[in-house]
């Protein structure tokens, strides 16, 4: 028997992933348990969930990987200071600080935090714990993988090939140049949170019109062999801390958007000037990605594509690599950001014990369960009504077929961001003013920011074209509406005409697919609007308490909190 | 003390343009972090009815936190000024510090300090004709000061009596006095940090060049040694 747990940390979105025996029993993100959105502490409330969740203590690890080797970063931090003196004084002393006090001596703090012998505790580089995270959880025997994201230790872009239980690297691309921190400098530009916002741009997108290309030329060079440059005098995050673009990036786009301005796409030319520039650099990023595609189709001759790194969230870009870059299949694990390194740290570590590859991930409900026990228990102490009905997903249902909004908490909740039918709030897809009451009143945000159908998987080529793929049960990517049932899914369709739909089948989530079949036989449409049960700014709901507290702070109709039922008088 | 000195500051405070908005994010920002504070408290504690009392106060602390929030952007946009951005206040893990008992010796004496100080706010407030700042504060009030005597109940009930709550309340007074104090002692350090850092960096000069031809910056398709010599690991595990 063998058993690693797989750790990633101190950037953002810190995680914990457990293999036992060649196969993920458990993957959380540290978010869930201190409430604290991208959380970037070291997990140890995550870790010790991940063990506890089978019975396991720390002592019982075999090794403990951590997705970065701690002292190449260092490294790249000095030498990129000494490459950007003396414009970068102001950064040094805090990315010292950073680098000195706590993320050189990781190793040393996990092995303390968790109890376990220094000696088990190792390292895995950045990019090849994403490659190994999105290769060995996918259902392909070989592949080429692509690793895109702000920066690792020094690599910020990877093509790799995967082979059985083996990973070779054939290239890489190193910082400054770097697709992810050109999205984050953009989405800092547009007024959004840098590691948060980057969802927001890429639903802006769609409001635009892409036409800052020549601009963005100027931004992103894509060379002839898929590889690219930033214009680095137009970037600041390689010398500055407080700010990622220059004074330059704004005389080439105008004045940046104020930070939380609220929007105005239906009157304001301004705001459809950045809606503009948000459609020019998503198509500057899937311009890229297609380049970086392509050539790793030409090294590696491989027919299936595995992605993974924050730019593999982007799922308008995935949609597009699956169509054109001329590869049969690809896959994108749900947590191809950071908090996905750990899972790759743990099967590479798992790997390196028993000689064998671990088996593929067929489901994201890889988090700690809920009680029917405990949600009574604290219901009944804070005098809240509930029911517990015979047929809770036939009630659930019937909720949602009345046109109600209901928090569904049910099972182990998700690894990764999207909510996947475990911590979801439910809704019936067909109007577009259910779209309107859930952005404004519950969840709060943009209005533009469009919500993802969760559909039958073998209904689903009624609604949908372009949804048959690796991807669409985790919802990291993106298909076409049907043009005759585009009406009928008005709370769903993005402006282009597409839905970041979710397939669902009993193979991968059982009682969501039951909900969805009592919701077809009630509705005659086997989709359900799927958002994440969580609010403005919160991390998605995990325990019975957090459940309770969101239905009790949040105009939801109903929720269904295992087989407990809370309905709103 | 902190009413006192509330009421000393207040027309200095509330009048300098912008100075309001960033005073009630600061308030966001504590109840945010309140909020935090007693999520993990409800988790941790062996008791589910206080689980249910600090998850009460938890839902009260959020809804703080947004009212001051609000109401921040509303006096920021008035006096013109950029978004302070999204509250997110940094945990402290103080049930798991301080334990049950004296957690909440240092919440009760957050509440009623709080309450102190958002009472002079209010009344100064309805001096003004703030109708709505002033209406705000004294919801607040009021939910503080239910915070204040639960707390307190909870506090005479795990210590056993009056007399040992006091103490369990002094022992807290000492623990953020000694808080206090090292914060401004990492202030300090920050500060004397940051000005020998930059020396450090000035002295980084020389080695520049020899960065330049050693180590110069890559471009295009590179291969990392490191992921080499792990290629070769994995292939023969």
């Amino acid at each position: 028997m063998s058993a690693v747990l797989g750790l990633s940390a101190y950037y953002h979105d810190s995680a914990a992933a457990l293999v036992v025996d060649g196969e993920v029993v458990a993957a959380m993100q540290e978010e869930r348990f201190s409430r604290r959105k991208n959380d970037a502490s070291l997990p140890k409330q995550a870790a010790l969930a991940c063990l506890s969740h089978v019975g396991l203590k720390a002592q019982d690890l075999d090794r403990v990987v951590f997705y970065e080797d701690p002292f190449a970063r260092l490294e790249r931090v000095m030498l990129a200071s000494l490459r950007t003196f003396p414009r970068s004084w102001r950064q040094f002393p805090g990315a010292m600080r950073a680098q000195l006090s706590s993320k050189i001596w990781v190793l040393d703090s996990i092995a303390s935090m968790l109890g376990v012998e220094r000696r088990k505790v190792v390292t895995a580089s950045h990019h090849r714990s994403h490659a190994a995270s999105a290769f060995f959880a996918s259902p392909y025997e070989r592949a080429a993988i692509l690793t895109v994201d702000g920066v690792g230790e020094e690599v910020s872009t990877a093509i790799w090939q995967g082979d059985g239980a083996s990973l070779r690297c054939l290239g890489a691309i190193e910082y400054p140049h770097s697709l992810g921190l050109l999205y984050a400098a953009l989405t800092a530009y547009l007024g959004f949170e840098v590691n948060e916002g980057e969802y927001k741009v890429m639903g802006l997108a769609a409001f635009g019109d892409p036409c800052f290309e020549e601009e963005f030329a100027k931004l992103l060079k894509l060379r002839p062999d898929g590889g690219f440059e930033l214009g680095l005098p137009y970037f600041a995050f390689h010398t500055d801390t407080d700010i990622a673009f220059s004074a330059k990036l704004e005389e080439l786009l105008g004045p940046r958007r104020p930070h939380a301005k609220a929007w105005n796409l239906k009157t304001s030319r301004e705001d459809q000037r950045y809606a503009d520039i948000a459609a020019s650099l998503q198509q500057a990023t899937e311009e890229a990605m297609l380049a970086l595609a392509r050539e790793a189709r030409r090294r590696t001759g491989c027919d299936d594509l595995c992605l993974a790194g924050g730019v593999a969230l982007n799922c308008v870009a995935n949609a597009r690599l699956l169509k054109e870059s001329g590869f049969t299949r690809v896959f994108v694990q749900p947590a191809a950001g950071d908090a996905g390194g750990a899972l790759g740290a743990a099967m590479l570590g798992s790997i390196e014990l028993d000689g064998a590859r671990p088996r593929p991930m067929t489901t994201a409900a890889l988090g700690l369960p809920l009680s029917n026990g405990a949600v009574r228990s604290l219901a009944d102490r804070l005098g809240l009504d509930y029911a517990c009905p015979a047929d809770p997903l036939g009630a659930a249902a019937e909720l949602i077929s009345q046109d109600k909004v209901l928090a569904l908490a049910r099972g182990r909740f998700e690894w990764g961001p999207r909510a996947l039918g475990q911590r979801s709030i439910l809704a019936a897809p067909q109007s577009a003013d259910m779209r309107e009451r859930l952005n404004r009143v519950i969840k709060k945000r943009e209005p533009f920011r469009p919500f993802a159908p969760a559909v039958l998987r073998d209904r689903a080529d009624d609604w949908f074209s372009g949804h048959d793929n690796d991807m669409t049960p985790f919802m990291t990517t993106t298909a076409q509406v049907s043009e005759r049932r585009a009406a009928d899914l008005g709370a769903v369709t993005h402006v282009d005409g597409t839905a970041r739909v979710q397939t669902v089948s009993a193979a991968g989530a059982p009682d969501f697919c039951q909900l969805l079949r009592e919701l077809d036989a009630r509705s005659g449409a086997p989709i359900a609007l799927n958002t994440s049960l969580n609010g403005n700014g919160e991390p998605i709901v995990a325990s019975e308490a957090d459940a309770i507290g969101f239905f009790m702070s949040h105009p939801v109709d109903a929720m269904l909190l295992e087989d407990v039922l809370f309905t709103r008088r | 003390m902190s009413a006192l000195l509330a009421k000393i500051v207040n027309p200095i405070v509330w009048r300098i343009p912008g100075h309001g908005a960033r005073k009630l994010y600061g308030f966001s920002l504590a109840e945010h972090g309140s909020m935090l504070d007693l999520k993990a408290a409800a988790r941790l504690t062996s008791s589910p009815e206080r689980a249910a009392a600090y998850l009460r106060h938890m839902l009260d602390e959020t809804r703080h936190a947004q009212m001051f929030a609000l109401r921040s952007g509303e006096l920021r946009v008035q006096a013109g000024l950029p978004s302070l951005g999204f509250p997110n206040a940094d945990i402290e893990n103080l049930f798991e510090r301080l334990g049950e008992i004296r957690f909440l010796a240092f919440v009760h004496r957050g509440e009623c300090r709080g309450r102190q100080q958002f009472e002079t706010y209010r009344d100064w407030f309805a001096r003004n004709g703030d109708n709505k700042t002033r209406a705000m504060f004294d919801a607040i009030v009021r939910d503080e000061v239910r915070h204040e005597t639960y707390t307190r109940e909870l506090l005479v009930e795990l210590t056993g009596g009056e007399a040992e709550a006091r103490r369990e309340l002094a022992k807290a007074a000492l623990w953020e006095a000694w808080r206090t104090w090292r914060r401004m002692g990492r202030f300090v350090a920050e500060t004397l940090y940051f000005a020998v850092m930059v020396l450090v960096y000035g002295l980084l000069a020389p080695f520049v060049v020899v960065g330049a031809i050693a180590r110069p910056a890559p471009k295009g398709w590179t291969t990392p040694p490191a992921e080499a010599e792990a290629d070769a690991r994995l292939a023969k595990p």
